[in-house]
């Protein structure tokens, strides 16, 4: 009986450890994070519709019904990546994730200047050189220093009415996500 | 000999089996490590950041999700009503109370899997604060239900488990400080049609 007694607590120690253990490999050996549906989508550097809106199962979860979204994948060890997006829509945000799918910087419409989306993600490093000659056509560029390499971006457009839905369609479907040459 | 390798298979079972048994229920509750609750409506402002605790960061992995980043909006879900009962879809409810400060926000009902209640009709389980109609104080009334209401309607259709998402955009509750002193609106259950 004592040794029944035994072997449950024993075991119950070793749950303690083993959920401890488990909950910490989650996200190291997960195939069902954001990096890996993106990745099963499409390329690096391609932007990537998010919402069902655009035929399919969503790729990722939990965008709002109300929104439209693009994402795309990139990798600053290449170089920096420039996004872009032309016209304009009632809103837009944009978040940048590091390759586990944790948000370190976002921004919205009010940030940027004209409501223009033109965005810069690089490296500190690499923050350094464009910083000692600020080529002309990244005047007006928002830059983005992060500390990673692989990452994802979201652009997210809000769209208040079925009215709005062909004009924010295009908005994402313009949406650029380059290397850029420096 | 043989009792030795039972209780080691045993130890060894309640070790595996609890300790991966917990770990699936704790990322399956919707409240947990993180959660801040205002009324039936919780959040998890810290999910999908660096700072988020182990529980956030393993449930992101698993669903994939990319959160909202704080300059981007704050979401609240309700999964249950006023009186501590679970949300059905088929029944109806009024959410009613003010909306705390924000560019705008959405409202929307949502299956278990927080996707999107399909109506299977063109209108959408949504609303967003440009198109609601509001009271003279400012407050909204909403009535949730799948027979046309006046006012502002929320179509919902079927049967099962449902729950509330409600995000607000561009505000200043996003950042924690701001989260304090918050209210939300309540959600009443009006009726079933079981």
């Amino acid at each position: 009986m004592r040794r029944l007694l035994h072997a449950i607590l024993l075991g119950l120690l070793g749950a303690g450890i083993v959920h401890i253990v488990v909950l910490l490999l989650v996200p190291e050996f997960t195939e069902r994070d954001a990096w890996s549906r993106l990745a099963l989508a499409s390329d690096l550097y391609k932007m990537t519709r998010l919402d069902a809106e655009a035929g399919g199962a969503p790729v990722v979860k939990s965008v709002d019904p109300m929104f439209y979204a693009a994402a795309c994948r990139f990798d600053l060890a290449e170089g920096m990546v420039r996004i872009k997006a032309p016209g304009s829509v009632p809103f837009w945000s944009v978040s940048v994730y590091d390759r586990n799918g944790h948000n370190f910087y976002s921004f919205n419409d009010h940030t940027a200047t004209g409501n223009k989306l033109d965005t810069v993600v690089l490296t500190p490093a690499q923050m350094i050189d464009v910083r000692r000659e600020l080529p002309e056509d990244l005047q007006g560029a928002i830059f983005v220093e992060a500390p990673i390499e692989e990452g994802i971006f979201v652009i997210r457009a809000f769209v208040p009415d079925d009215s709005w839905k062909p004009v924010v369609s295009q908005f994402l479907e313009q949406s650029s996500c380059e290397l850029q040459d420096y | 000999m043989l009792k030795t390798a039972f209780f080691t298979l045993l130890s060894l079972a309640i070790a595996i089996g609890g300790g991966g048994g917990s770990v699936w229920y704790a990322l399956q509750a919707q409240s947990g490590v993180g959660a801040i609750s205002i009324g039936q409506w919780t959040a998890f402002p810290e999910i999908g950041t660096q700072d988020a605790d182990p529980y956030s960061k393993a449930r992101v992995a698993r669903e994939g999700v990319l959160a909202l980043g704080k300059a981007e909006g704050l979401s609240f879900i309700a999964e249950r009503d006023a009186a501590g009962d679970e949300l059905k879809r088929q029944c109806d409810y009024r959410i009613d109370g003010s909306f705390p400060t924000a560019r705008f926000w959405t409202l929307y009902a949502a299956d278990q899997s927080l996707g999107v209640v399909d109506t299977g009709k063109p209108r959408l389980a949504a609303l967003q604060s440009y198109q609601v109609l509001r009271q003279p104080d400012n407050s909204v009334i909403i009535t949730v239900g799948n027979r046309p209401a006046p006012g502002n309607w929320l179509l919902t259709e079927g049967f099962g488990r449902m729950y509330f998402v409600l995000t607000f955009y561009d505000t200043p509750i996003a950042s924690s400080t701001g989260l304090s002193d918050v209210t939300l609106p309540r959600i009443v259950k009006a009726g079933c049609n079981a």
